[in-house]
Parts: C-alpha cells; sequence; structure tokens
C-alpha cells in the first residue's frame, strides 16, 4: 500500500498523471475498474485481514463491539461512513488535480463494500432490537441500495440507450406533441361523443403517474389507450375522419410507449439515491445515537 | 348594430396583428363545425355551440344550443345576457371569447388560452424526466430521517435517565433508553432490564464496583477470603507486568476513562440471556502465572505455586492425609507410596478380583444385591444426595452384606453382635452363652426308654450334660475368637487386647471425607467414567493405606488449559478454565457454573442402595447363617476335663 501512495505524492507526479489519464480516456476506464481495480485490491486485502485477524484475536468472554478489537473496528468503520458521506460534497466541487472524481468514486464503492466486513465483524455476530443493530442495518441498507446502484449503472444505461434509439427526451416529448397537434385537427369532424375519448387522450400527462407507475412502467389508466379502445369499435362520426384518429392514436401509444419505457429505466437508474442518501443521515443520525449511548452508559 | 369579429395573431418575433372582420346578421352561430359565423377548431367545442345575438345592439345573449354550456366569470351557464358596455368573457373549451364594445359595435375576440394538449405544456426538463417529479426530495428524506433518529434513539433515552436517575426501581411501560440496551442481560439481572440507572449511575462514568456491591452485600462483596486479608501492594506486586499491547490499551481505558479490577471486568454483563459465563482463565493467571517469584522479589514470599493454564502449568496436588495411625491430617504433595491412615483393613486387590472367594461369594448373591459376577466399586462406595462426593463407607450399609455380624437367629429374628460398641459385643456373647443351651442331639428327643449305656464316658448323655455344665464358661472363648485373627472384628480394624482396665479396644476409623480441599472434583460430573479409570490403583492396592486418589496426571488424560493447552496427547480432552475447579468468592463451596455446563445427575440419585441394606435382619436372611452359633463338638477345654 506505501508504494501506491509514494506514486501519488512524488515529484514530477503531473506529467506521469496527465499520461496515464490519457490512457485511461482512450480504454474508457470506468470507475469500477480505475487503476486496474487499485480500491478493490486495497478494500479486499483489509477485508481479508479483519476476517483474519478476528479469527486469531482471542477476545473474552467473546467478540463484541465492546472489546479492544471491536472498538478498532467501530472506530475505522465510523470514520469511514463519514468520509465516504463526504463524497456528496466532493462531487459538487470541481477540482484539477489531487483525487480525480473517479478515483474518489472507485475508493467510495469498494471501501464502502469492504464497510459490510468492518460493521458486521464489528458487531461480533451479536444482533439485537437496539439503536446499535439499528445503525448496523441502516449501514447495510445504505451499502446495499449502493450495490444496486453499482449494478444498475453497469446494466441499464445500454436498454437506455436501446430504448432512445438516437433521440433525446426532448425530442421523444416533442414526437407526442406532434401527434397532439395532428389527432387535434384530425378529430375536428368527429362527433361529441368520439371526441370525448381523444380530448382525454390530449389531456393526458406524460409524466403523470406515481412512483409505482414510474418504476413497473405500467399506466393502467393511459387515456390514449382507452382512446384507441373506444374508437376501434363501431362509432357515431364518419369512418373515414376516425381510422384516421385512430391511425395517430396508434403511433401517439407507440411514442408514448417509449417516453414511458425511458422514464422507467430512468427511474430504475434513480431511485437506489432516494434510499441511499436520506438513509445515509439516518445512519450518521443513528451512528452518533450509538456512539453516545456507548459512552452515556459507559 | 354590427358584430366585429376581432382576431390576434402573435407573428414568431413577437409582434401582434390584430384583424377584424365584421359578421353579418343578427344572430351568430358558434361552434366547431365550418359553417357556424365563428369557427373555433377545438375538440372541447361543440359542432354547433352556442348563438350570440344582441336586440338593441347593446345587450348580447349569448344561448349553448347543443347541451354543453359555457363558462362566464368562472361559472358554467347555458345562456346569459351581457351589456356589451360592461364587457364580458366567456369560455367555450380552451378558448376565449372576449366580447367588448367600441362606437357602435360589439367586438367579438377568440383567442386560444389553452394548450393544444397536456403534453404540449412547457416542461422542465431535469425535473419530469427525472424522479424529481414523483420522489419527495432527498433533502427532505435526509433531514426527517435523521431527526426521527435523533429524538427516538438519542433525545429519548437520555430524557428517560434523566426522568429516573435516582429511582431504584422505575414504573412498568416502555423506556426509551432500553433501546441502548447491547444485549440481554444474564439471567440473574434480568429483572433489572427497564432499570439502566441501577447499574449504570452516572453519565459518561463506566459502571463501578460500588452500583454491584449494593446489591451483593454478602459473599461477593469486594474479594475472596484468601484474597481479602492480602495487603494491597502484595496484591499489586502478585499482577503480571504489562506488555506493549496491554501498556497502549491500559492508556485508552485511562484516557476514556474506564479503570482497572472493576467487578465487571470478569463479570461481564450483556453478553446474552441465560446466566452469566463463568469466569475465563486469563483473570487468575494474570496474577497466578510466575507469581511466586514476583512476590519473593517484592517481599512477600509466598507457599502458594505458580498456576498458569491447567493442562501445562499447575502445581501438584496436595491432598489433606494421615501419615500415620491417630496422626491429625495434614496438606502433603502428592508422591509415590504416599500413605494414608484410616485405621481400617481393606485390601481393594482382594475384593475386587475376579475369580476368588470374595468374586464367587458376589456372585452367590446375585439378584439380593446389585452384585454381577464381582464386587465393584460402587458396591460398597456410595455417593452422597447431590453425588458431588463418595460418601464414608459405613459398616451397616456398604460391609455387612457380607460381613454379616449375625449370632443367633430366635423366632425368626436374628440378632446381631452391635457395630461399633465392644462391650455391648463381650456382653451379648456372654449373655448368649449364659442362656442358651447347646443343640440337643436327636438321641435325646421322642418318648422311647433310653438304655443306661448311654450315660457312660463318651457316649451321647455324658457328652451332652457336660456341655450343659461348661456352656457358660464358653463366652470367653468366643469373644476371644471375635476380636482375634480369623474373628469378625480383627478382619477389618486394628484391636488392642484387653489390658489393666480396659476390656477389648478397636482403634478409631477416620475417613476423611474430602482429600482435595483447594478444588472442587464433582463425581457426578464423572460418572460416565469408570472409577478404574482414575482410581488406577486400587485394583492392586493390597492395603487401605495406600492412597487411592487420582492426581494431576489422570485428570491431564482428559482436561486441557482453557485455550486447549496440553502436555500429553488426549484424546477427548475437556478445555478447563480454572473456574471449573477452583470458587473465587466464597473458598470452600461449589464453583460456580452456567447450567448449560453442567451436567445433570441421573444415574446417580435415582439408583439409592437397595432396602436391603439398612435391614439387619433381611441382610442375614430368615434361616440365618448362624455364622457364630457354637455347633455339637468334643469339648476342648481342659478345666472341664478336670474339675467336672
Amino acid at each position: 500500500m506505501a508504494s501506491l501512495f509514494s506514486n501519488l505524492f512524488r515529484g514530477g507526479r503531473r506529467s506521469k498523471a496527465t499520461q496515464t489519464e490519457r490512457v485511461r480516456e482512450r480504454r474508457h476506464e470506468g470507475f469500477l475498474r480505475y487503476a486496474n481495480f487499485r480500491w478493490a485490491k486495497i478494500s479486499g486485502g483489509l477485508c481479508l485481514l479483519i476476517i483474519v485477524s478476528y479469527a486469531l484475536v482471542d477476545v473474552t468472554p467473546r467478540h463484541n463491539g465492546g472489546s479492544w478489537y471491536g472498538y478498532t473496528l467501530g472506530t475505522l468503520g465510523a470514520g469511514l461512513i463519514l468520509w465516504l458521506t463526504a463524497l456528496g460534497y466532493r462531487k459538487r466541487k470541481m477540482t484539477s488535480d489531487y483525487w480525480s472524481l473517479k478515483a474518489w468514486t472507485s475508493a467510495h464503492v469498494y471501501l464502502g463494500l469492504s464497510l459490510m466486513v468492518i460493521g458486521t465483524w464489528h458487531t461480533g455476530f451479536q444482533l439485537g432490537w437496539n439503536v446499535h443493530t439499528l445503525a448496523w442495518a441502516l449501514m447495510m441498507l445504505v451499502i446495499l441500495s449502493g450495490l444496486y446502484g453499482i449494478v444498475v449503472y453497469a446494466t441499464l444505461p445500454q436498454a437506455l440507450s436501446n430504448n432512445r434509439d438516437e433521440m433525446t427526451q426532448m425530442q421523444m416529448l416533442e414526437a407526442i406533441r406532434a401527434f397532439d397537434r395532428q389527432l387535434h385537427s384530425a378529430a375536428q369532424p368527429l362527433t361529441p361523443q368520439d371526441t370525448a375519448p381523444v380530448l382525454k387522450a390530449l389531456d393526458e400527462d406524460p409524466f403523470a403517474g406515481g412512483i409505482g407507475a414510474r418504476l413497473s412502467g405500467r399506466y393502467r389508466n393511459c387515456a390514449t389507450a382507452a382512446a384507441l379502445h373506444a374508437l376501434a369499435g363501431t362509432g357515431t362520426s364518419d369512418p373515414e375522419a376516425r381510422e384516421k384518429v385512430v391511425g395517430l392514436l396508434k403511433q401517439k401509444q407507440a411514442a408514448l410507449g417509449r417516453l414511458r419505457q425511458h422514464l422507467k429505466i430512468r427511474a430504475l437508474l434513480e431511485i437506489w439515491l432516494y434510499v441511499h442518501v436520506p438513509l445515509t443521515f439516518a445512519l450518521i443520525a443513528a451512528l452518533s445515537a450509538h456512539i453516545i449511548s456507548v459512552f452515556f452508559y459507559w | 348594430m354590427s358584430f366585429i369579429l376581432r382576431r390576434i395573431s402573435t407573428t414568431k418575433t413577437g409582434k401582434q396583428i390584430i384583424r377584424d372582420a365584421p359578421l353579418p346578421g343578427d344572430a351568430i352561430t358558434l361552434g366547431r363545425e365550418g359553417s357556424n359565423t365563428i369557427h373555433i377548431a377545438d375538440l372541447a367545442v361543440n359542432p354547433h355551440h352556442a348563438t350570440i345575438s344582441s336586440a338593441d345592439g347593446r345587450h348580447v345573449r349569448v344561448q349553448a344550443s347543443e347541451g354543453l354550456g359555457f363558462d362566464i366569470n368562472g361559472r358554467s351557464v347555458d345562456v346569459a345576457d351581457i351589456d356589451s358596455a360592461a364587457g364580458a368573457e366567456l369560455r367555450f373549451g380552451g378558448h376565449r371569447l372576449t366580447i367588448a364594445r367600441e362606437g357602435d359595435a360589439i367586438i367579438l375576440l377568440v383567442e386560444r388560452i389553452d394548450e393544444l394538449s397536456q403534453s404540449s405544456k412547457d416542461v422542465d426538463e431535469a425535473k419530469a424526466f427525472s424522479l424529481q417529479g414523483v420522489m419527495p426530495g432527498k433533502r427532505v428524506g435526509a433531514w426527517t430521517f435523521a431527526i426521527l433518529m435523533l429524538l427516538a434513539f438519542l433525545v429519548g433515552p437520555i430524557w428517560a435517565w434523566q426522568t429516573y436517575k435516582n429511582v431504584d426501581e422505575r414504573p412498568k411501560g416502555y423506556h426509551a433508553d432500553t433501546a441502548w440496551m447491547s444485549g440481554p442481560l444474564s439471567s440473574a439481572h434480568a429483572n433489572l432490564k427497564n432499570d439502566c440507572q441501577s447499574c449504570h449511575v452516572e453519565p459518561f462514568v463506566a459502571v463501578t464496583d460500588k452500583a454491584c456491591v449494593g446489591c451483593h452485600t454478602g459473599e461477593h462483596k469486594a474479594m475472596s477470603a484468601a484474597h481479602a486479608n492480602a495487603p494491597t501492594a502484595m496484591l499489586l506486586a502478585a499482577r503480571a507486568p504489562k506488555g506493549t499491547g496491554e501498556k497502549i490499551l491500559a492508556s485508552f481505558a485511562s484516557a476514556f476513562n474506564r479503570p482497572e479490577g472493576r467487578c465487571v471486568e470478569c463479570h461481564t454483563e450483556h453478553e446474552g440471556a441465560g446466566p452469566m459465563p463463568a469466569t475465563p482463565q486469563k483473570f487468575c493467571a494474570d496474577c497466578h502465572d510466575g507469581m511466586n517469584g514476583r512476590l519473593k522479589a517484592a517481599g512477600h514470599p509466598t507457599e502458594l505455586a505458580d498456576a498458569s493454564d491447567f493442562g501445562t502449568g499447575h502445581p501438584d496436588f496436595r491432598p489433606l492425609v494421615r501419615s500415620a495411625p491417630g496422626a491429625k491430617p495434614v496438606r502433603t504433595l502428592m508422591t509415590k507410596g504416599l500413605a494414608d491412615y484410616n485405621g481400617l483393613k481393606f485390601p481393594h486387590d482382594m475384593h475386587l478380583q475376579a475369580t476368588g472367594g470374595v468374586a464367587r461369594m458376589a456372585a452367590s448373591f446375585r439378584g439380593r444385591y446389585d452384585f454381577g459376577k464381582k464386587l465393584e466399586c460402587a458396591n460398597c462406595h456410595k455417593p452422597d444426595a447431590d453425588g458431588v462426593r463418595i460418601k464414608p463407607v459405613e459398616m451397616e450399609r456398604d460391609c455387612a452384606m457380607c460381613h454379616s455380624l449375625a449370632f443367633e437367629t430366635v423366632g425368626g429374628v436374628t440378632r446381631t453382635l452391635r457395630h461399633g460398641e465392644p462391650d455391648q459385643v463381650v456382653a451379648d456373647l456372654t449373655a448368649y452363652y449364659r442362656s442358651t443351651p447347646p443343640a440337643r442331639p436327636l438321641q435325646l428327643g421322642g418318648m422311647e426308654r433310653r438304655r443306661p449305656g448311654q450315660y457312660a464316658e463318651g457316649q451321647v448323655y455324658n457328652i451332652y450334660f457336660r456341655e450343659v455344665a461348661v456352656r457358660p464358661s464358653r463366652a470367653a472363648d468366643a469373644v476371644r475368637a471375635v476380636f482375634s485373627k480369623g474373628g469378625a472384628c480383627y478382619d477389618c480394624h486394628t484391636i488392642s487386647p484387653p489390658a489393666a482396665g480396659n476390656g477389648w479396644r478397636v482403634m478409631a476409623v477416620n475417613q476423611t471425607p474430602r482429600f482435595l480441599e483447594k478444588g472442587w472434583f464433582d463425581h457426578d460430573a464423572h460418572r460416565e467414567t469408570e472409577c478404574a479409570d482414575c482410581h488406577t490403583m486400587a485394583e492392586g492396592s493390597k492395603a487401605s493405606t495406600d492412597f487411592l486418589v487420582p492426581g494431576l496426571r489422570q485428570c491431564r488424560d482428559c482436561h486441557v488449559g482453557e485455550g486447549g493447552a496440553r502436555l500429553f496427547k488426549v484424546e477427548t480432552a475437556t478445555e478447563s478454565p480454572c473456574a471449573m475447579c477452583h470458587e473465587y468468592h466464597s473458598d470452600g463451596g461449589k464453583p460456580w457454573m452456567p447450567p448449560a455446563q453442567r451436567k445433570k445427575n441421573t444415574a446417580f440419585i435415582t439408583k439409592q442402595p437397595s432396602r436391603d441394606t439398612y435391614t439387619v435382619s433381611q441382610i442375614t436372611g430368615r434361616t440365618g447363617r448362624n455364622l457364630y452359633n457354637v455347633t455339637w463338638r468334643t469339648p476342648a477345654l481342659q478345666a472341664t476335663e478336670q474339675g467336672g
């Protein structure tokens, strides 16, 4: 590990660093494989060290968070949690040298995963219904949500790109708008009974629907589908005009489907942060209570 | 009167173009269909929606024609009369119709005010396409959760502590600081689970001994008797010097206000429900490992030997033995040939032989006692009620099955000599000979006439009547026989013959009830082991003075140190911390051990000695074995021969 750091801080570092940075960019190296899995190796080694030393260190009467070994792991874990949280601050701060955001993210991911071992081994596998286990559970939820984030970041962008079909998201919306305009004029000759569902379809907000609809991509009360259903049967208006409207509704539905699929993938990509971030702060609060309680009832 | 339709359109540069067109007729139709005077391309407007007319050129009447109304000033109506001078705004679907008056003309201004469709509305791309629109903000969530956590698990517990600071027992109900409990309390302290303040008296002050002795006023107060009398300087000198790691830990402990040597260092709590764990070995070995030398160097010489680990560093046992007949018991180092005089004669080897007289006699009693083909240890040695120790041997219970003291049967009841009372034995035997005639020969029975020759010397009458005459003096003979070699008493006891003023004397028997006083040995815990596995020398022991208690070496056949340390090859190792045999707080008692580690005695307690053992008449049997019944024989006494 010493050599890893000496590499970073040696004189004449810059020219060499930019050189490697260029290589990295060319190889399109992401945060997961950053610096040839440097942080994966470091945190893997750390986990191994903890697991082995846990087995070797003799703590009486048995391992728990209150032994000297437990306190060591606990201090390490609490420090790590605070540092990992600091990614939120770091990513808003533009810097051009030391610790690229990619390096920082890489370390965040792998050290965060190692926290599973540090935290769990800190407990000595003694869990219960108390603030201590609450802090552990929150930590695990934060880590697992982060793990989910890594998985979706690795897999979903491909699906997002496939669905987009080289359109921007505003272009997707613009397509719907175009179909709406055409629908509006095409529906003019229709009878009032037939215009009502079309009007509803026009009145439908493509971004409506709660979090459930966003994540599942299923919109049960879709007005466009309902209009299509209503007009596809027998209607009172001129069949030719109706057919034109039905065709337009089908096209609008396809465009809406694409947009909704896009929204679904984006929701799947983003939802973990709505768990990860608030629970991190819940964790920091529970962790403070955990630490203060230990010293309060010392 | 004329209506003027005004349309306003906006150019791309934002410039407004106003076009006015006069409308013919008095009544103007308004609707989606092209045939209307005012054609509004709006799906929300009916094909023939309304008629606008004016009777006097000033007041305008608007009448909806196809059921669908229109809005005026926010209200939905079917017909409206409007003073054009005052003006009005009407809504048809997504369009607004403004009625105004300019000169003589009524101006009708039609504008689209709503978007064509919902999707045509302007959106904030960053918000609409992400989850921001449908989820509460992350920041809000973070604050909410964090504040809830702090309230429930920091403010609440501190408030609970503050409320019940000086209370002995809290009322029932939920107390927020129980959420701080790191693990269940041991069963002894389980009722304190709501009363955190009973041990955690002051905040940020580690649990003090004062909190413990507040309740533990008795035997557990501070230290054991052996340690309590020791001067503090000596106790401090006994402690092993600290290593680097321990120094670092100690500096942390003092930095965080956690003094050493408190009760809770050994008696750890919150380690799970159930009994408290037994104290680990290191709390003893910290001092006792190499203590002898340290104390000597510090000017407190001690006889205590060093002990570090049962498997590797434990001093030899020093059992309590009597080194000579009648001597006082003294703790003596266990060496080969150690003798313990208890006053009994008992060759273990003869009694434990698989063949020979003893085995045959035992076999003949099978079915009446729980004897096998030979005698076993348990036939004579019985455990006490809790199974921990073996009771001292008792004649009536443990020996009399074979070594009967019966001497006469009267009407089916067997009379026995009184054990433990030699004077009574002498008296009983004397009385017996005085009161009973010798057995009458068969020839003397019946009503048949007898021939005179039978009274001659050596004939049956002569012998019988002489026997009757000398009968009382036979008593002394029998008494001597009982107390002499081959007699019932002499076989087991050390006898002193009558001396001046004394009759026959039997040396007192002193059976030591507990040989190892400092350690606790529980026979019950070892009931699955054969006696001879540990008492290895019993089978070959010829004299009762042989000391048959097993030594350290035999223990180590199974018992290893707490961490498994051992000097010998052990097949089934039992990890043995100091506390398995040694009790810290109350010397002499049974060392405390969690019940899970104890094994319940079932075999020894339920297997009581048979009822026979306690009833002498049943021991000797109804018929009696008449071991002491003197039978018909030729007189051997000189005195009778001579004196008649």
